[in-house]
């Protein structure tokens, strides 16, 4: 069996091209919508989505902005990594955002309200949002309560909670809605990075601290006995109980270092000094959202998430520099969630190249290269 | 109190709809995550039909041509749901979360390009229905009326209707329990499930319309529903999946939404000095509490969020 | 009437990719009669029932009614043709009434409105001239399968159906329930209807069939008169060799007590009572234990109890000497192997590649896992070759083969390799040989009786009678909850074994008073069958 398959029947192949397909299919979608508003700029705005920082004039002005979409990336990709990691033990982490929130809430707290070092609001952060996620957790295993559902309320209760917090008067602004701002030992250090983005002081060692995650998590995933356990548990419950594991035990920690990665994220945004917490908001921050985009981009691979995190963020950022009198800004958030949507249909798609391939194959499919979907009724419906 | 009463109504009339909405869908077995995306599409197209109306339009005309637009761009917009978990089979989750973002860019993008095109320096995603706005609404006294109250009644005991009284509600209910069974007595799963997702949209857009004319003369699309579609959700399952019960914990929830709007009118309320979040947050806790007591026994429909597949059986 | 036949199935042919599931098929059924259709498991007959049903399509043949050739696309056209069918999983929606789901598909409105009362009393008519007793607005979940069964042929009824499937309909039911089906299927013979009778159970075929039509590996082997037929041809035709009614083995030589169960009881899933009552019993190295009774007497749940994977309401387990009745699955499993009912559900992580299945009950082991908690990867691919290779597991791809691309036989192997390989004194095999074909079957008794042999304690739970009757040393039967009967295979006889697994005898007690009462009964029967 040691031939050499095509490229084509590669399953990490087959997930690029997919997700490649969803982002072509999106950017359409994005392109024909501009032309409707405005024909004639159309061209001109997507192109300025799609080269977001490239489209700057100046060398100095371009790494800034570069500088700008990898600060926000990190806590993207933090967030994917949380989904990411939930969905390998069947877990659909929805509550991403609600632990994204609380991370944001102990972090910011303690950095504003107690000039902690960073690297212990990081760690704060990282506890908010596992507690949050053990809940969920908690809830899943003990009450068969849908980790879907107790997270979309939690994303709610601890939006109004977080907003309850950072309202103090010791961490907001006194005439203003936003928290006050992150300074001195409580940010994340650039450690020189910022230099290489024309002194980008948002560009930290977030960045480089959430590819390291990247890595781990695809390390513990599929080398590790725990990530074994894990993996089993997603695939069959039963079956890893049948093993011996602890299956309620996994759900709880894997929603829990789920919390952790989002947390993480929050801090990687707020910590930076990129942004203020604004107590007046009424929804809950997308980003957690969008890292349920860059997990299904990415292929549910941790790796993958990387590159999808910086594509979604980038394309966002690039939107913000169109030209606002004619096209809206949210242009580019269109784009994501019809990438999103369309990220629902990749496991048809790729049905539909293996079944392709199988018919260029002649003799009919095979069974052993068609996904689970296929076997009608031979495997196991059918005699009993 | 009467303005208690009057945002309590209003407010459970939305969480009834919208409610109501999501209560088809899953007992046709598709879980529809997507109501505050189709929330904000029904809104969107009542309040465009509202500004698009010629000024002098006669009331009766305004509610129904708004109504009707809501309910129908509502119910285009959940083919996406229905088209991609139905006959995709793709993850409703997922989906429900695609819909909700891109329903909130999508009507920001619109909104934002009409008020441009109609004036250059208008950048806004508001849109503005002081005037058409009257037309659904009547005093009595101090009082607030407003139609869509006797709109949420008449949807409530039809669903009740349609749901234990037909034919229609008796197969609808066993796809989302037993599709093999429904298909082998010659029940099309696929389309007793497409009918669940579109009264769900129908639902749903209604219920964004009746929300975003409940205190309001304009709507900012950019902040969506506020997480009204969600809390919703929370109505369906608090209500175990049952219109009656959905009705009560839509009076329930519709008064903690109410208190936060006007506990300061209320003295001894004031007097507790609660921040008006904890009232936000109130319904949420509620449902998660309420939840992790009931959920060992719950009424769900047993093959919610499983796509039907006719070859596995 | 001058055609002979119902319903005609002519030349069917299906094919899946990779098999031919109905290869040349040729079913008649006449006006009136009741015809059985024979075959093993992945003989064909389901496909072909679902042909019928137009849920597939065939590539060639055709289906005549009455003589004249129609198409059936979908359930729909079935029945507009009067055939209606007792699916082996009742199709059942649990939350509503029985009424609601006889009307299920063909109800009366007026205005728009449900018509209840009209099809109640249609229903009770039925179920008097029939005899099939149920109450009309019981909800399934609270009722006997049983009656779920007199629910799935009261929908026929309603419908006006003329042609009646049942497929494999007594497999659930107990044997009291299944002599009243067959009372039932004769009545409605009597009244003219035609029955089509899907089943692998010869007694059954014997007793109650016209006709017969057998097939083999979705071959069309033959149809015979029963008259005319011993069950010894039948076998024969099912399985295209004469069944090797005796397995090989050396007489027991039992050692040590292993396995010793106290008072076990184990609480439902599905209702308030306990599901296993009481148990007690012991399991000696080098014997084969069989605990044989009909599905759903609480087999599941004891094993489940066993095993650890639901905690025991009372009793005490002893495993080598030592109190288990509390201890973890874990735990458990350093001296107990078990090979679970359903291996789809329990005995494999079908999306794992083989070498990580192989290695399910031991990957936290050092052997496989380094102390710093990374997997052993050139290990585990070497253990997985080689337990194929002992084996005999084949595999697309070896050790990296996704599990669910295997075919049923060599994923069990994979399973019983794993499980007879590891450490351990007593090996559960639950049900080992369900669905698997005569070959795979003798495969699987011959590796129970090497274990033993070896001296482990082998605990088989089983519900097909021929291997109660040819693989243990000693059989339980498990009646309700509770060991009704303790019997030795060598001297016992299916008759007999039949009696205890369907509760009208028992020889082992617990509560002293009703121990005499059915002792006198025990030993009436026995006084009975010495005259006989």
């Amino acid at each position: 069996m040691k031939k050499k398959e095509p490229l084509i029947k590669n399953p990490s192949f087959q997930s690029i091209l997919t997700s490649l397909l969803c982002i072509i299919l999106g950017l359409l979608i994005g392109y024909i919508v501009l032309l409707l508003i405005n024909p004639s700029g159309a061209g001109e705005a997507i192109k300025t989505i799609l080269l977001n920082f490239l489209s700057r004039s100046s060398h100095a002005a371009r790494m800034k902005a570069l500088g700008n979409t990898l600060a926000k990336t990190a806590p993207l990709l933090m967030c994917a990594l949380s989904i990411c990691f939930c969905y390998k033990v069947g877990l659909f982490n929805i509550g991403a955002p609600g632990q994204y929130e609380a991370g944001a809430c102990i972090g910011l707290y303690a950095a504003i309200a107690w000039h902690c070092n960073w690297a212990i609001c990081l760690l704060l952060a990282a506890v908010a949002g596992a507690v949050v996620g053990a809940i969920s957790g908690a809830l899943k295993a003990y009450r068969n309560v849908n980790e879907v559902i107790s997270g979309i309320m939690l994303n709610w209760i601890m939006l109004y909670l977080t907003n309850m917090v950072l309202s103090g008067k010791n961490v907001k602004e006194v005439a203003s809605p936003y928290t006050i701002k992150v300074s001195g030992k409580s940010l994340i250090p650039s450690a020189g990075l910022n230099n290489l983005f024309a002194n980008n002081r948002t560009v930290t060692i977030a960045i480089p601290l959430a590819i390291i995650f990247a890595i781990l998590i695809w390390m513990i995933l599929t080398k590790t006995k725990f990530g074994y356990e894990l993996r089993a548990t997603g695939f069959n419950k039963e079956a890893a109980k049948y093993a011996g594991m602890k299956e309620k035990q996994n759900i709880i920690v894997t929603l829990a270092i789920g919390g952790a990665l989002a947390g993480i994220g929050a801090a990687c945004l707020y910590l930076t000094g990129y942004q203020q917490w604004s107590t007046t908001q009424t929804s809950v921050p997308t980003m957690g959202f969008n890292g349920i985009a860059a997990t299904f981009l990415g292929g549910l691979h941790p790796i993958g998430t990387i590159f999808a995190s910086f594509f979604i963020q980038s394309i966002t950022d690039g939107g913000a520099l169109i030209d606002k009198s004619v096209y809206p800004s949210q242009i580019s958030d269109l784009i994501s969630s019809i990438i999103i949507y369309l990220c629902g249909f990749v496991l048809f798609f790729k049905f539909a190249i293996n079944n392709w391939i199988s018919k260029k194959d002649k003799g009919g499919p095979n069974v052993n290269d068609v996904p689970v979907t296929d076997a009608p009724a031979k495997s196991e419906g059918g005699e009993k | 109190m009467v303005l208690l009463l009057q945002y309590t109504i209003i407010f459970a009339s939305v969480l009834c709809l919208v409610a109501l909405g999501g209560c088809f869908s899953e007992h046709s077995g598709v879980i529809n995550l997507g109501l505050e995306g189709i929330m904000v599409m029904g809104a969107l197209g009542g309040a465009v039909t509202m500004f698009l109306l010629p000024s002098g339009t006669s009331k009766i005309v305004i509610v129904l041509a708004t109504t009707l637009f809501a309910i129908l761009v509502g119910m285009i917009y959940s083919c996406l749901l229905g088209v991609a978990c139905i006959n995709f089979k793709a993850d409703q989750t997922l989906i429900g979360t695609a819909m909700n973002l891109l329903a909130t860019a999508a009507a920001t993008v619109f909104v934002k390009a009409m008020n441009t095109s109609i004036n250059p320096d208008n950048v806004s995603s508001s849109i503005q229905y002081i005037q058409e706005k009257k037309a659904f609404l009547k005093y009595f006294g101090g009082f607030e009326f407003n139609w869509f109250m006797v709109m949420a009644v008449v949807m409530l005991v039809l669903s009740w209707f349609l749901l234990y009284k037909t034919k229609f509600g008796l197969r609808l209910m066993a796809c989302g329990e037993n599709p093999q069974a429904a298909d082998s007595v010659g029940i099309n799963v696929y389309k007793m499930r497409w009918a669940g997702v579109l009264i769900s949209g129908f639902l749903g857009g209604l219920g964004g319309i009746v929300y975003i004319t409940a205190g309001v003369s304009e709507w900012k699309f950019e902040m969506g529903v506020a997480g009204f579609g969600f809390l919703a959700l929370a109505v369906m399952i608090f209500g175990q999946w049952k219109p009656t019960n959905i009705a009560l914990a839509a009076l329930l929830f519709g008064l903690f939404r109410a208190l936060s709007n006007v506990y300061t009118g209320i003295p001894f309320l004031k007097a507790m000095n609660l921040p008006s979040t904890v009232y936000n947050m109130l319904p949420y806790i509620i449902s998660i509490i309420v939840l992790a007591f009931t959920s060992k026994n719950s009424r769900a429909p047993k093959a919610e969020g499983i796509p039907y597949d006719k070859g596995q059986r | 009437m001058d055609a002979p036949y119902a319903i005609e199935m002519v030349n069917i042919t299906k094919r899946f990719p990779g098999i031919i599931a109905n290869d040349n098929i040729t079913l008649q059924l006449r006006k009136g009669e009741i015809h059985a259709l024979l075959g093993e498991n992945g003989a064909g007959k389901s496909t072909l029932m679902s042909v019928l049903f137009g849920l597939y399509q065939a590539e060639e043949g055709v289906i005549k009614k009455d003589g004249k050739e129609v198409k059936v696309n979908n359930p729909n056209d079935a029945n507009d043709l009067g055939i209606g069918m007792v699916h082996q999983h009742f199709k059942l929606v649990q939350c509503f009434t029985v009424l609601e789901n006889i009307i299920l598909g063909v109800e009366e409105t007026k205005g728009g409105v449900l018509q209840m009362d009209e099809a109640r009393a249609k229903v009770k008519a039925l179920s008097e001239k029939y005899g099939l007793q149920v109450d009309p607005d019981a909800k399934i979940e609270d009722i006997t399968v049983g009656m779920q069964q007199r629910t799935e042929i009261l929908k026929m009824l309603f419908r006006d159906n003329e042609i009646l499937i049942f497929d494999e309909p007594t497999a659930v039911l107990t044997p009291q329930e299944i002599d009243e089906l067959m009372e039932i299927m004769r009545n409605l013979r009597a009244e003219g209807k035609s029955i089509l009778f899907i089943s692998h159970k010869l007694n059954e075929i014997m007793s109650v069939a016209d006709r017969v039509t057998v097939l083999r590996r979705g071959k069309y082997i033959g149809t015979v008169d029963v008259k005319d037929v011993t069950k010894e041809d039948l076998s024969r035709m099912m399985v295209g060799r004469d069944v090797q009614m005796v397995v090989d083995k050396e007489p027991a030589k039992p050692g040590d007590v292993i396995l010793k169960v106290e008072n076990m009881t184990v609480a439902s899933k599905m209702h308030s009572n306990n599901a296993v009552k009481n148990v007690s019993f012991e399991v000696h190295e080098g014997e084969i234990v069989c605990i044989a009774g009909i599905d759903g007497n609480g087999q599941t749940e004891f094993v489940y109890g066993l095993t650890g994977m639901e905690p025991l309401v009372d009793g005490k387990i002893t495993l080598c000497g030592e109190d288990i009745s509390h201890d973890s699955i874990r735990k458990r499993s350093r001296e107990m192997s078990h090979i679970p009912e359903d291996r789809h559900k329990h005995g494999l992580v079908l999306d794992y590649p083989l070498e990580y299945n192989m290695i399910l009950q031991r990957y936290y082991q050092s052997e496989f896992t380094s102390k710093a908690g990374f997997l052993k990867r050139p290990e585990i691919r070497a253990y997985s070759e080689r337990l194929e290779k002992e084996f005999d597991v084949r595999s697309g791809q070896g050790p990296i083969t996704i599990a669910r691309a295997m075919s049923g036989g060599n994923q069990q192997k994979a399973i019983i390799a794993r499980e007879v390989d590891k450490e351990h004194k007593l090996l559960v095999a639950v049900q080992p040989t369900r669905g698997l074909d005569v070959g795979a079957i003798e495969g699987v008794h011959r590796q129970l009786i090497a274990e033993r042999d070896r001296g482990r304690a082998v605990l088989l739970i089983s519900l097909e009678l021929e291997e109660v009757m040819n693989v243990p040393d000693r059989i339980l039967v498990m009646y309700e909850g509770e060991i009704v009967g303790e019997l030795d295979p060598k001297k016992t006889t299916v008759e007999e074994l039949g009696l205890y697994m369907a509760g009208a005898k028992r020889n082992v007690f617990i509560d002293a008073n009703t121990a005499e009462i059915e002792e006198s009964e025990a030993i009436d029967t026995a006084a009975r069958k010495e005259e006989a």
